[in-house]
């Protein structure tokens, strides 16, 4: 039988010219004075990391963008894991395929104009506001357009199904006789919640977790259409600098500790990653 | 008790996927409203969707969205299909590395990964548009692919094929006979999650797309940054459907969900 | 039809020694049982005759030629699979049929020939389901027509009946062994099981640890084995050890056990091993005391588990055994000198 090299080759060569090189490339761009192309002069320097930490408005903007991460991370686990766990244990046959996949199908839609969905359902005299007028009896105005926490809105609903989902695995994985046996060794429901169920979703759900939180991270798309001038992140902070200030080594600098801080937390989670597969 | 806890729960389960799906279906409401200013109660009108087919720059960007989609799935398939054969038939050292590779595509920020390729790819000399674009796509699908087909191949017995040998059918018969009409469906599965990946995808072709010829999602955020105007929604509303479509058709033919 | 040979068959997996040089010679037309515990290479030695494996050294014949060099798809074998390997994508008249359309066989006559096959393993009319419509049974009986429908030269079958339950195990048995009879191929199959060993071969290969330990008929392997591991891998056994002397065996404890030749080493099976009646062994026969450790009814017969001197002993009684025999009490014993069997190693 012929090797695997030639059934490999094609995919992962596109891959390192696609992905690999260009992420180490950046690495080094982050380095140079300016982008090495049409004899343009160039040293290596560390200014752009320099720079990161003389203007403390990039440290902070880091900040807003990880507690951002860690608010969306957090409301993904509070509305995703009841709704994993109805979906798993309490829900069975064609429904439960169905709403599986009535659950997972906006995910795989398309991620912009579910943001943009947002945008209309949140602007001021846009259907919220008209809903909670038709209830309310004295006059509100809701406008939560442009606001920190349109963000949050936009961001909990394009990442939620990831909890759902990997929730949804772990806890459809947990065996009925485990549950059964400690019941009939008498454990309360509160017990076997805390010491049967959560323990044997948790790899499950911190799986989801880390995958809510690392591209929150990293958002910019989001930010910038329900934020308005609340929504400056340091991922907004990165497209500018490619695409209205073209300070590019600056740029792949912010680009290149944001990717430290990702593969920081995919390092701390990889075991608990590893586990959950 | 039991009963009542249940109740909540599914109750919780119904308002979470309220909350899911009112923005879109909102938004689709008013792209057929005929108010420009999104007035309510919505009046029914189709005018939108007319303005569209006037709209030149969106149906070259669709234009586009489509012919590099299809690209992208037929490259990002085959290479996929064959990396998944090639992992799932043979042992050999740095095997678990190969298949780790196929996690930072997905996993890294399309930020991350956008800009990189858009500094390399300009340090190469290679300028931005469509075909940067292509590349971009298939880098990102081809672990989607390797992950619906290799699935497959878990639960491929190794015996079918040499039960078929034994019976006297040479290699590509037992390839055409029995291998790829297992395969089949996975295959079909990746292709249409390829086509959704490149169809979806905003950031990458956001970074990669030359200016004034780009792709439909990055003609929409150029849209709604400018103001969004009901012709939007129009067109969003499309975009959405048809994506729907494409994963619905995905999860019947890679039966996501099924109970094993 | 045509035999089998295997001629100093060896080979190495990572470094393990899977067959450490088996010859042996699969009889024309004939029933052979590989029989051995797992990892004893009783499944490579058929994936070799397959195919599927090539020896690190030794040939294989079949036919009285070399088949070294041919591919599997050119031996022109037939094969059951433990899993039964059954095409999913194809109803149970085109997985009957596959092998046929590989010989590219016309359409008309594979029709015929899978139906003839369905109905030699009497599964008429199932040609249109599919294989997960199947039960166990039915799903083995599909294997086993695909296998021969091409009539291969020799029908390989690795552990077919192990994936059904005791009923539909037995049950098959007489089929599997009926229709081979009709078909007259060389059959060669691997089990552990030594029932299932002993119930359908003309002859019995018993392997361990790569090597072949004993070959010969069921009956003959079963009332004069060799060695050691043959009498307790075949059956239970009694294993006595002691000093050789003309009338046979002496124990430890100083009495003879007669046998038909001197013997440091005997096997005695338990159902050898009979109550002396009135206490007093018959002319010729060995009597011997040992006390009752455990008495287990088995239905048709009694097995009273028994000690003497340290040394365990079996005796399966047909029948009951008296009452008196409960643990505790002593049993006089009488074996047969022809029933005991002097063992080499």
């Amino acid at each position: 039988m012929r090797g695997p090299v030639p059934l490999l080759a094609p995919a992962y060569l596109w891959l390192t010219l696609a992905v690999f090189l260009p992420l180490s490339a950046m690495g080094f761009f982050s380095l140079v004075s300016d982008i090495p192309v049409g004899g343009r002069a160039w040293t290596l320097t560390l200014d752009n990391y320099a720079e990161f930490l003389a203007r403390p408005f990039y440290a902070q903007l880091l900040w807003r963008s990880l507690e951002l991460g860690a608010v969306v991370t957090g409301l993904c686990l509070l509305i995703g894991a009841p709704c994993a766990w109805v979906l798993a244990r309490t829900i069975r046959g064609r429904w439960r395929e169905a709403l599986f996949i009535l659950v997972i199908l906006p995910f795989w839609s398309n991620g912009l104009v579910r943001v943009f969905s947002w945008a209309i359902a949140l602007r001021g005299g846009g259907v919220l506001d008209w809903a909670v007028n038709a209830i309310l009896p004295w006059d509100v105005r809701v406008n939560l357009m442009f606001s920190w926490w349109a963000v949050v809105i936009g961001l909990v609903h394009s990442y939620l199904p990831y909890v759902i989902l990997t929730g949804y695995v772990a806890m459809q994985a947990i065996d009925q006789r485990l549950i059964e046996a400690a019941r009939s060794l008498g454990a309360s429901r509160r017990m076997i919640l805390w010491r049967i169920v959560l323990p044997l979703s948790l790899p499950g759900l911190a799986a989801g977790a880390v995958l809510v939180f690392v591209p929150v991270v990293g958002s910019f798309m989001e930010p910038r259409i329900l934020g308005g001038r609340a929504g400056t992140f340091f991922g907004t902070v990165i497209e500018d600098q490619f695409t209205a200030v073209f300070n590019w080594p600056l740029g792949a600098a912010l680009s290149f500790i944001l990717l430290a801080v990702v593969l920081a937390v995919l390092a701390a989670a990889a075991p608990i990653l590893r586990r959950s597969q | 008790m039991t009963a009542v806890l249940n109740a909540i729960g599914r109750g919780w389960l119904i308002l979470t996927l309220a909350f899911l799906y009112l923005p879109i279906l909102v938004m689709a409401a008013m792209s057929f409203n005929a108010s420009p200013f999104y007035r309510l109660p919505v009046e029914f009108s189709t005018r939108w969707y007319a303005a569209l087919m006037g709209n030149a720059a969106l149906k070259q960007a669709a234009w586009n969205s489509v012919w590099i989609a299809l690209v992208t799935t037929a490259i990002a398939t085959a290479l996929g299909t064959a990396a998944a054969i090639g992992l799932h038939r043979h042992r050999f050292p740095g095997r678990a590395l190969l298949q780790a590779a196929l996690y930072p595509p997905i996993a890294i920020p399309w930020l991350i990964t956008g800009t990189a390729m858009l500094v390399f790819f300009y340090f190469l000399g290679i300028p931005r548009g469509s075909p940067a674009v292509v590349v971009g796509h298939v880098a990102l699908a081809i672990p989607y692919v390797v992950i619906v087909v290799g699935a497959r191949l878990k639960g491929f017995d190794p015996a079918l094929e040499e039960a078929a040998r034994s019976l006297g059918a040479r290699p590509w018969q037992v390839a055409a006979w029995v291998t790829l009409p297992y395969l089949a469906p996975a295959v079909i599965a990746a292709a249409l999650f390829a086509f959704a990946v490149s169809f979806d995808q905003f950031v990458i072709s956001y970074f990669l797309a030359a200016p004034g010829d780009t792709t439909l999602p990055v003609e929409i955020y150029a849209a709604i940054r400018k103001g969004f105007t009901p012709e939007v929604n129009a067109v969003s509303t499309i975009v959405i459907g048809l994506s729907m479509a494409l994963m619905l058709l995905v999860a019947r033919l890679a039966r996501f969900g099924e109970v094993r | 039809m045509a035999g089998v040979a295997v001629r100093g068959i060896r080979k190495r997996f990572a470094g393990a020694e899977a067959l450490a040089g088996i010859s042996l010679d699969f009889p024309d037309g004939g029933f052979f049982g590989l029989l051995g515990p797992s990892g004893s290479g009783k499944t490579t030695l058929l994936r070799i005759i397959a195919g599927f494996e090539h020896p690190d050294s030794g040939r294989v014949e079949i036919g009285g030629e070399d088949v070294a060099r041919m591919p599997v798809e050119r031996r022109r074998i037939g094969m059951v699979f433990q899993s039964y390997a059954l095409f999913p994508n194809m109803t149970v008249a085109e997985n009957v049929a596959f092998g046929l359309r590989a010989a590219g066989v016309p359409r008309a006559e594979r029709a015929t020939r899978a139906a003839e096959a369905l109905a030699l393993v009497r599964l008429q009319g199932l040609g249109e389901r599919r294989p997960h419509q199947l039960s166990g049974g039915q799903r083995q009986r599909v294997a086993l027509a695909r296998a021969i429908v091409t009539r291969p030269r020799v029908l390989l079958l690795d552990e077919p009946l192990s994936a059904l339950d005791k009923a539909l195990r037995e049950e098959m048995q007489v089929e599997l062994k009926r229709i081979q009879r009709e078909v007259g191929v060389t059959t060669i199959f691997v089990t552990h099981d030594q029932e299932e060993a002993l119930t359908l071969s003309d002859r019995i290969g018993i392997l361990r640890d790569g090597l072949l330990v004993e070959e010969g008929p069921p009956e003959t392997l079963y009332a004069a084995p060799r060695t050691r591991f043959a009498a307790e891998f075949l059956g239970a056994a009694n294993i006595l050890t002691g000093e050789a002397v003309p009338e046979g065996l002496r124990l430890p404890d100083g009495a003879i056990l007669r046998a038909p030749a001197p013997a440091r080493m005997v096997a005695i099976r338990p159902e050898a091993v009979t109550l002396a009646p009135d206490g007093s062994a018959p002319e010729g026969w060995t009597a011997l005391t040992a006390t009752v450790t455990a008495r287990i009814f088995a239905g048709a017969r009694t097995i009273l588990h028994l000690e003497r001197h340290g040394t365990a002993l079996r005796a399966s009684l047909p029948g009951g055994a008296p009452p008196a025999l409960v643990p505790g009490a002593e049993a006089r014993l009488a074996i047969p000198p022809d029933r005991v069997v002097p063992l080499t190693g």
